[in-house]
């Protein structure tokens, strides 16, 4: 139970030492467990329980953030000092201008059917071991197989000296694995990951154990029958997985405004999209793409951002144009507009920043069979290996795990490490079909220094890009 | 005994009477203050502290790790890990934990460091620096880092162990698209120079203006030891037991074997004075110089006590740790501090000898199709400069390095002869001691 109280004292604190434009005080409890097997033994077992607080002070002089693995009275007073301090010894030229947002005022929480904690160390063993043997059940050669649930039930209490107040508890549970299929001497690898917030009742929710049955027995028949793609311009057919990584690299990230400003510009790097390019095009008139924290049960699930702000949907590209970018308070209120409740922080030690949460491509009109029945020679790519991109988010790279070739509207056999290799205008430009059936993938999503991890869902519908390179 | 030694002895010892066969406590309390700036002002000024213990206990082959983030409930908590590790499976992979008579060097920490007050002058002279040569841009983050630890086992480890460093990393702009990184990392305040590294990063940034698209095909590559930095990473990662079990390394059925060109020879090790710096790993085993490949050929891989009779193979010290992180598996053997050889040439000299090529700065993303091939790519960043005949004659954007990772070890052909201590971000980890490299004939390739 988090005493909320700790927070207003600390408040007060912070007012007894300065005139803030904004302080937050944010407390946080959490448990964790996780746990692994490896070769269908067991690797590691681990469980632990936090309880931390911050403080974070916007003066005219800069932006301070303090915090300790403990939350009291005595350390909040400690925390609220060093904040003042630090933020006073940013001496920015510049003031720091945050945008005004209604202070909100909730309680919010994702039901658990099954509670995380309640699951024993032998359901969690169970669960795990099936999705073993329905790897080994394929009878194939698969080395790795290394299997990893883990789950945090987190409570939380947000209080601002502009009045928001919101007190949270949020459950999520993901689980990862590794398997490496082996087939006259040669390697494939799949790397999986499921997750959602709610309780131990979405793993059953997930099918994993049919899915990466499939998965080995595909990476086996990519290993005997693939062919490599002759480099040459096709029609690709993406998959949702592959939809979903170029929704949040190459428009998730560049849209993020603290890249677009430069806050990050030393490690995740800035953004090929500039302030003034709202209303640009970028792609097609197909290529409309949102970040939703709302979507009920999802990864990244969240109702009130870490600066108290309702989330909501954000219309990132929309009909190929950009519309709308990722902001938190500090950066709208730079670019004169609101905040969209992007502000996310991984861990009560680390400053909440610009995040997204579930990015995808709106569903269209066309059915998935109808989409393939109209290429002719292309390529489709359901799944990703190797991906990267550039720090301004310009330049992206896909390298296929499970694709096949299409002939004259038909899926021929499997195509292996087919390359796409494409800049982001070219990649959105080129949809010219988007299927009506939408998929969302668990992700985990690296961005700050220290590095934080964000929940997140990407995904979206199939897509048709006409005429793009492929090697 | 200090407070930290008595907290880490007792949490073995109330594990021990709750049953465990094996415990390793290790006690945490450390402290880091950050500064983040961008756009050549301070962003904002970070500081977070935390006491912690991380305990792993053993029970008839039965195994639990726990981050107990609260030290006051930590005695109550090691009981209940007990009664845990009982009720869960037995751990077949589990081999026991380091037992012993051990010695223990311990480092000096530069008390300077632990009593910086104005991390933000750094920041302000690295920022002067840069503008004063010709940087519009300037961003970076500033590190001072303190920390103790102690860790106590029932194998016989009972050490105490401190660092404190601070590391910079700046990034300047001379152009929307020509930039610069530089960084510096310390564990000894007199080679904090501050100036001197925005004065390098807008050195790059000014070399890299005006950049062209870059051409595809085979090129030789002059890396900095920044660059090196990621590529070194992920190859040391490779080198744990765990990740040749899991199929994650290109180096499995290579031990002994040609995995690199004569002139490589990799060392892991975390007894120099750097940021990295430890006296015992996390099982408590006093960490040592481990030469992971020598003159080319891989020596040994990376082991905790399990992995290594699992591989009916010596133990490394290379115990990480206890509790899942990021980036590693609880217990996983990782390389705390990879250093790579010296040669014997300036980085003139390697430029010299480059007729089509490129002169790399920094990079990002290092993704692998297949860890157990090698197949890989990764992003150049800031300053991509065009070598021809031996000469720098102008910059480069949008390119990409896709080969693979031992057909790149195997490339490289000359090192130089000084070296440095790198590390920024996630990317460029873990910490390491490296110099500039030349690969020949790597893929590049690049958008269509």
């Amino acid at each position: 139970m988090i005493d909320e109280d700790t927070a207003e004292r600390t408040l007060d604190q912070v007012a007894s030492g300065a005139s803030p434009e904004l302080a937050e005080v944010k407390l946080v409890s959490l448990k964790a467990r996780e746990m692994s097997i490896k070769s269908g033994q067991v690797h590691s077992v681990s469980s632990s329980t936090d309880a931390g607080m911050y403080v974070r002070v916007v003066l005219d002089t800069g932006i301070g953030f303090a915090s300790v693995n403990r939350i009291s009275r005595s350390a909040g007073r400690d925390l609220a000092k060093r904040a003042v301090r630090l933020a006073k010894a940013s001496k920015r030229k510049e003031r720091v201008k945050l945008s005004h947002e209604k202070a909100a005022k909730a309680r919010w929480s994702v039901r658990q059917r099954m509670p995380l904690g309640d699951v024993s160390t032998e359901d969690r063993m169970s669960y795990l071991k099936s999705l073993d043997s329905a790897v080994t059940g394929t009878g194939l050669k698969v080395q790795g197989r290394f299997f990893e649930v883990a789950d945090v039930e987190i409570s939380s209490y947000l209080a601002t000296t502009d009045g928001a107040r919101i007190s949270s508890f949020l459950p999520r549970v993901r689980m990862n694995c590794l398997n490496m299929v082996t087939s006259k001497g040669e390697t494939e690898q799949s790397f999986r990951e499921w997750g959602s917030v709610g309780g131990w009742e979405r793993t059953d929710e997930w099918g994993a154990g049919p899915a990466l049955s499939q998965e080995m027995k595909m990476l086996k028949n990519l290993i005997d029958k693939g062919k490599a793609v002759k480099p040459g311009t096709y029609d690709l057919i993406c998959g949702p997985e592959v939809t979903g990584i170029a929704s949040h690299e190459s428009c998730g990230h560049p849209m993020e405004a603290d890249r677009i400003l430069g806050r990050e510009m030393s490690q995740a790097g800035k953004s090929f999209v500039k302030p003034e390019m709202i209303g640009d095009e970028i792609g097609s008139e197909l290529a409309t793409v949102i970040d939703d924290p709302t979507v009920p049960g999802s990864y990244g699930y969240y109702e009130y951002d870490d600066e108290g702000v309702r989330a909501k949907p954000r219309f990132l590209y929309k009909k190929g144009v950009i519309n709308e970018f990722l902001h938190n308070r500090e950066t709208a209120g730079r670019l004169g507009v609101k905040s969209n409740a992007s502000s996310r922080s991984s861990v009560y030690w680390k400053e909440p920043i610009v995040r997204m949460a579930n990015t995808f491509v709106a569903p269209g009109d066309m059915g998935e069979d109808e989409m393939i029945a109209s290429v002719k020679d292309g390529v489709y790519m359901n799944s990703f290996t190797e991906w990267n991109i550039d720090d301004k988010r310009y330049n992206q790279k896909y390298v296929s795990r499970e694709a096949y070739f299409v002939r004259n509207g038909k899926v021929a056999g499997p195509a292996r490490n087919c390359v796409l290799e494409i800049t982001t205008p070219r990649f959105w430009k080129s949809i010219d079909a988007v299927s009506k059936r939408i998929e969302l993938i668990a992700a985990e999503c690296g961005k700050g220094d220290p590095m934080q991890d964000a929940a997140v869902y990407a995904g979206g519908p199939m897509l048709r890009l006409r005429e793009v390179n492929l090697r | 005994m200090s407070r930290l030694k008595e907290i880490a002895t007792e949490l073995v010892e109330v594990a021990r009477s709750a049953g465990a066969d094996d415990a390793v406590a290790e006690v945490y309390d450390g402290s880091v203050d950050q500064i983040r700036y961008s756009n050549s002002m301070i962003d904002t000024s970070n500081y977070w502290k935390s006491e912690n213990a991380h305990v792993f206990v053993a029970v008839e082959g039965r195994t639990m790790a726990s981050d107990l983030r609260d030290l006051r409930l930590a005695r109550k908590a090691v009981p209940e890990m007990v009664k845990s590790a009982r009720a869960s499976p037995v751990n077949e992979d589990y081999k026991g934990i380091a037992k012993g008579r051990f010695r223990y060097s311990r480092g000096r920490v530069d008390k300077r460091i632990t009593s910086i007050r104005d991390p933000a002058r750094y920041v302000h002279e690295a920022i002067g620096a840069a503008t004063a040569n010709g940087a519009a841009d300037v961003g970076g983050t500033l590190f001072v880092r303190r920390s103790e630890w102690c860790i106590a086992s029932t194998g016989g480890a009972l050490a105490e162990d401190a660092n404190a460093s601070i590391d910079l990393s700046v990034r300047a702009f001379s152009q929307p698209e020509s930039s610069g990184q530089a960084v510096l990392v310390t564990a000894n305040l007199d080679k904090m120079k501050a100036a001197a590294t925005g004065e390098r990063a807008a050195e790059f940034a000014a070399a890299a203006k005006d950049p062209v698209q870059g051409e595809t095909g085979k090129f030789d590559l002059i890396m900095e030891p920044l660059f090196l930095g990621g590529i070194v990473g992920a190859t040391g990662a490779m080198a744990s037991a765990l990740a040749v079990e899991l199929g994650m390394s290109m180096f499995a059925k290579k031990m002994g074997k040609r995995v690199a060109s004569g002139s490589v020879s990799m060392i892991d090790d975390p007894t120099l004075k750097t940021m990295s710096r430890r006296a015992f790993d996390h099982e408590g085993r006093p960490t040592r110089k481990n030469v992971v490949i020598k003159d080319g050929v891989l020596k040994t891989f990376l082991h905790n006590t399990s992995t290594a009779k699992r591989f009916k193979a010596r133990p490394t010290a290379s115990t990480g740790p206890l509790v899942a992180t990021l980036f590693s598996t609880p217990s996983e053997p990782v390389m705390f501090h990879p250093v790579l050889s010296k040669g014997d040439q300036s980085v003139d000299e390697l430029i010299e000898d480059v007729r089509d090529g490129f002169y790399m700065n920094n990079t990002w993303y290092t993704r692998f199709q297949n860890y157990s091939t090698g197949d890989f790519s990764t992003i150049p960043r800031d300053a991509i400069l065009r070598i021809r005949n031996g000469e720098i004659v102008g910059s480069v954007k949008n390119i990409r390095v896709s080969d693979n990772l031992m057909t790149f070890w195997k490339n490289i052909d000359a090192l130089s002869r000084s070296s440095e201590e790198i590390y920024w971000w996630d990317e460029a980890a873990p910490p390491a001691d490296l110099p500039a490299a030349r690969a020949r004939k790597m893929t590049i390739t690049r958008s269509s």
